[in-house]
């Protein structure tokens, strides 16, 4: 590598998918194959100096490399663009675009039937342009940017297929609904700017997550609920963060998102975009760790999201949805590990995680394909049988999901567990469960999809190799990610002073237990016997008002709609009604104000300068020429008696002169 | 004695008549006549300057007056042959008829 | 002198005042020339002898005999005797006369020095005296009065002849 300052290569990273997907947008929009190459190739530059600058970074973990250039003045303070390399944004490069790279190939044959296909790659590469933007970022401007194209590139990938009217109302609603935690981001960035005086994260000790400046921060007190401005400002962009990572309450964008194609839910509804919001708490770290009452929130919020997921996932019917509450109950252990125990803990979570749900999702897909688009587990069946390769990657999914042991999941949920368990029992208890769920409903979707006979009319067939590839080396990474990463020390890598809490066995016993005991329950309840087409789900038989309650997902989707929905029914109706009255009020503005001018014209016009002004003139003309004609009536005793006066008059005046003179 | 006074008063009141009568009557003949006596008043008022003056000698006053006589006489021909012509035209010798000499 | 002045002055002052007070034409002109004949005599009496004559001569023996000659021999010329005498708006002209003769008697009135005696008497001017000034220096004069004189009676005859038989109008 020649010996350019690395800060330099990671400012580029972001750019080369970017410039793939303007090039795509310009060419005919019938070229997919030419498409998918030109977005495969942006993204693997992007991976090769990823890999560099992780290799750069695991070197010298203590690494903090920053650099950027001024952008604009608003009075005394600067905002710059700055980009960082530290170990947050270089494993988080590395993820990106090694995961993207082999999604990208994946989807190169996925969508090759579809006649929008160049439009597909210039999105995901827009996507990943943004995406590794926000990792790189040290400006908390410049990641609020890369999140906005995220979520703009997440909207336009939801609606690809936006004749459908379900995938663009899916579309909208995940805008409006990260939009809604966009906007508590974006006052907490004015807050930050406010208060911080700067947006850059580290900047020569000046920046908002250097000490100095938490420590000022959170010496300020705010008016809200106790806190002190650092408070408030990690709260705020944890508010960001549980509109972009779906956590109750705003998670209800991430199930319908499934609309989209397979591809997009796995890189973007389940390996990354998703995983930006806990990036952002992560990156974000110092300020939340100023004011300790934040992290218990943000704990407590990530606990029960996990849980409440995780349930209602046990009684959906969609292929694709379980995964995506799967992925919303993930994310939950993640905010939940953040809260307790650290940067490292919820990081290393995240990363592997990302692995084996996009395994999981790209496994979906290649099933989804296989068996001509049927997505309903009840319908699906003997999956094992017909696509044995896809069976063998999910299942090495469902292992590393279900944190068994030596899977990857299983390190990184055990870290979060035992440091719950060190610092807050009470999410402990959360996390615990929700482990229990995800076990549970992951054992119900293989006995629905894989054993037995086949339940639809189908003839489901296994996928070509350009799709089933990726699974195979994500199913590597599934299984070994997690043991060789912890061995090697990523929690130390990813955390600089990082302390393993003190070992605890009841909290292994425990994980291992609720893991365990979940696939028993599962096959217990769905395992034992082959389940007949159209038979109602057991549980639905055993507790039916459950079952309903988390079938529809805890009505939350309908509470929405009876309440937000209806307020901004009404306030459309009133800006109806207010837009008519000033329609109403202009028109009678307009229409008096023509009239008056109209009147005024008139009366100006005619009868002012007409009448008065001209028509008076030359009536007064006339009346005097008239009366001057009188004098020449001809008569001539008249004209001698004008002369007579005349004379008299010069008679009187030569007098007068004389008398005087 | 008859004093200047007189003779200028007396002219006064002469030239007075006929200017009444140029501006009063009807007719055009008396007009004219009118017009003889403004004139005649007017003669008086020569030689009675003439008279009465420094230098009897210079006879201005008197061919003045001759020159005077001879013009009243002349216009009073050409008067007369007009207001012949006028009344030919008009058919009638009342001035307030003759009233189209006008806009 | 005061008599003959007085008697001459009344005569003239009423000649005249009838010549424009009466309705018949030819009386009107006789009392002109009653007129005249007064005024030749107040010219006697101011010591212009020559000038009377000359008055006599030309107004009353040619100007008042052109006068009835020309009521005389134009046909219905007197008018209608009925009707007003005066023109309408006849005070303006009474109006005006008075007020011309205030304007002539005032500086006479009001001026000093008019109550001289006049001059003693020489010799009033011969008549051959008149005829050699007429001559020399005044022999220009003289003879734009005779132009004069000629050109005023082509016009009257010219204009009191009746137009020629082809130029008739026809009456309105």
């Amino acid at each position: 590598m020649p010996d350019i300052h690395p800060i330099y290569l990671v400012a580029a990273i972001p750019l080369f998918p970017l410039a793939m997907s303007l090039v795509i947008a310009l060419l005919k929009p019938t070229r997919g194959r030419a498409a998918s190459f030109l977005a495969l190739l942006g993204l693997g530059v992007s991976l090769v100096l990823s890999l560099y600058v992780l290799k750069l970074s695991l070197q010298e973990p203590g690494l903090v490399q920053t650099g950027g250039f001024p952008w604009i003045q608003l009075g005394p303070l600067p905002v710059d663009f700055s980009v960082i390399i530290d170990p947050l944004s270089a494993s988080m490069l590395a993820m990106v675009t090694f995961i993207g790279f082999l999604i990208f190939f994946y989807s190169g044959s996925y969508m090759a039937d579809d006649p929008d296909c160049a439009r597909f790659f210039g999105y995901l590469s827009l996507f990943a342009a943004g995406m590794l933007g926000l990792v790189i970022s040290n400006s908390l401007l410049l990641l609020f940017m890369c999140w906005e194209i995220v979520g703009l590139a997440s909207y336009l990938l939801i609606g690809f297929w936006y004749q459908k009217p379900a995938a663009a109302a899916a579309a909208k609603k995940a805008f409006i609904t990260t939009r809604i935690g966009d906007l508590f981001l974006f006052i907490g960035l004015l807050w930050a700017f406010k208060d911080g005086g700067t947006l850059l994260f580290y900047y020569h000790g000046n920046g908002l997550l250097e000490p100095g400046r938490v420590a000022w921060l959170a010496g300020i007190p705010a008016p809200v609920f106790g806190l002190s401005v650092a408070g408030v400002i990690s709260l705020l962009i944890f508010a960001g963060a549980v509109g972009k990572s779906g956590q109750f309450p705003l998670h209800v964008w991430l199930p319908d998102a499934m609309e989209g194609p397979t591809p997009v839910s796995a890189l973007i509804h389940a390996a990354t975009m998703v995983a930006a919001g806990v990036f952002l708490v992560a990156r974000t770290y110092p300020l939340f760790v100023a004011d300790p009452a934040v992290l218990t929130v943000v704990a407590w919020v990530g606990g029960f999201t996990a849980l409440f997921a995780g349930l209602v996932a046990v009684a959906q019917n969609d292929l694709k949805r379980i995964l995506a509450y799967s992925t919303v109950s993930q994310l939950g252990m993640m905010m939940l590990g953040l809260g307790v125990g650290g940067v490292g803990a919820g990081m290393f979570h995240l990363l592997s995680h990302a692995f084996f749900k996009a395994l999981l999702f790209l496994a979906a897909g290649s099933i989804i394909h296989g068996c001509h688009g049927e997505q309903d587990i009840r319908k699906l069946g003997g999956v094992a049988r017909s696509m044995p390769l896809t069976t063998v990657c999910y299942l090495c999914g469902t292992f590393a999901l279900c944190a068994l042991p030596f899977g990857s999941g299983y390190f990184s949920k055990d870290e979060i567990l035992l440091a719950a368990w060190h610092n807050n029992p009470g999410v402990f208890v959360l996390g615990a469960a929700a482990a229990f769920c995800t076990s549970f409903y992951m054992t119900r979707q293989l006995c629905y999809v894989f054993p037995g006979n086949h339940r639809s009319h189908a003839h489901p067939h296994e996928s070509p190799w350009r799709i089933t590839a990726p699974l195979v080396v994500l199913s590597l990474f599934a299984l070994a990610f997690g043991g060789l990463a912890r061995h090697w020390g990523i929690l130390e890598y990813l955390e600089p002073g990082f302390h393993a809490p003190e070992h605890s066995s009841l909290v292994m016993a425990v994980g291992l237990a609720v893991a365990l005991g979940g696939i028993l329950a599962g096959w217990l309840v769905y395992g034992r016997r082959a389940l007949p087409v159209g038979e109602p789900d057991a549980v639905a038989v055993t507790l039916p008002p459950v079952y309903r309650f988390l079938e529809n997902r805890a009505w939350m989707d309908e509470l929405y709609m009876a309440t937000v929905g209806r307020i901004w029914g009404a306030l459309a109706a009133l800006a109806v009604v207010a837009d008519l009255a000033l329609n109403a009020v202009t028109d009678w503005t307009v229409l008096s104000i023509q009239n008056l001018s109209r009147t005024l014209a008139i009366y100006s016009d005619r009868v002012l300068i007409d009448q008065w002004g001209f028509d008076g003139l030359c009536r007064a003309v006339r009346g005097a020429g008239f009366l001057s004609t009188r004098a020449q009536n001809g008569q001539l005793q008249g004209y001698l008696r004008f002369i007579t006066l005349g004379a008299v008059a010069l008679g009187l005046l030569l007098g007068w002169a004389l008398l005087r003179g | 004695m008859v004093t200047l006074q007189h003779y200028l008063i007396l002219s006064a009141v002469l030239f007075s008549i006929g200017l009444l009568g140029v501006l009063t009557r009807r007719h055009a003949v008396i007009v004219l006549i009118g017009i003889e006596i403004m004139l005649n008043a007017a003669n008086l008022n020569l030689i009675a300057f003439w008279r009465f003056g420094p230098h009897l000698e210079n006879f201005e006053g008197l061919l003045f007056t001759l020159f005077s006589i001879a013009v009243a006489a002349a216009e009073a021909s050409v008067g007369l042959a007009l207001v012949i012509a006028v009344y030919r035209h008009f058919k009638t010798p009342d001035v307030e008829k003759m009233n189209t000499l006008r806009e | 002198m005061n008599a003959a002045f007085l008697i001459l002055s009344l005569l003239a002052v009423a000649g005249a005042l009838l010549a424009i007070r009466l309705h018949n034409l030819v009386h009107a002109t006789l009392s002109l020339m009653f007129f005249f004949v007064a005024l030749a005599g107040l010219f006697v009496l101011l010591m212009a002898e020559f000038i009377a004559a000359v008055q006599i001569l030309v107004y009353v023996g040619a100007v008042g005999i052109l006068i009835l000659f020309a009521i005389m021999l134009t046909p219905h010329v007197t008018g209608e005797n009925h009707g007003r005498l005066c023109s309408r708006g006849w005070i303006w002209g009474l109006a005006g006369a008075g007020a011309v003769f205030l304007i002539l008697i005032a500086p006479v009135l009001l001026m000093a020095g008019l109550d001289t005696p006049p001059a003693t008497a020489a010799l009033s001017p011969s008549v051959r005296e008149i005829g050699l000034v007429l001559m020399t220096p005044y022999g220009i004069a003289l003879l734009v009065m005779a132009l004069l004189l000629t050109a005023a009676l082509v016009g009257a005859v010219v204009a009191a002849s009746p137009p020629a038989r082809d130029k008739d109008e026809p009456k309105p």
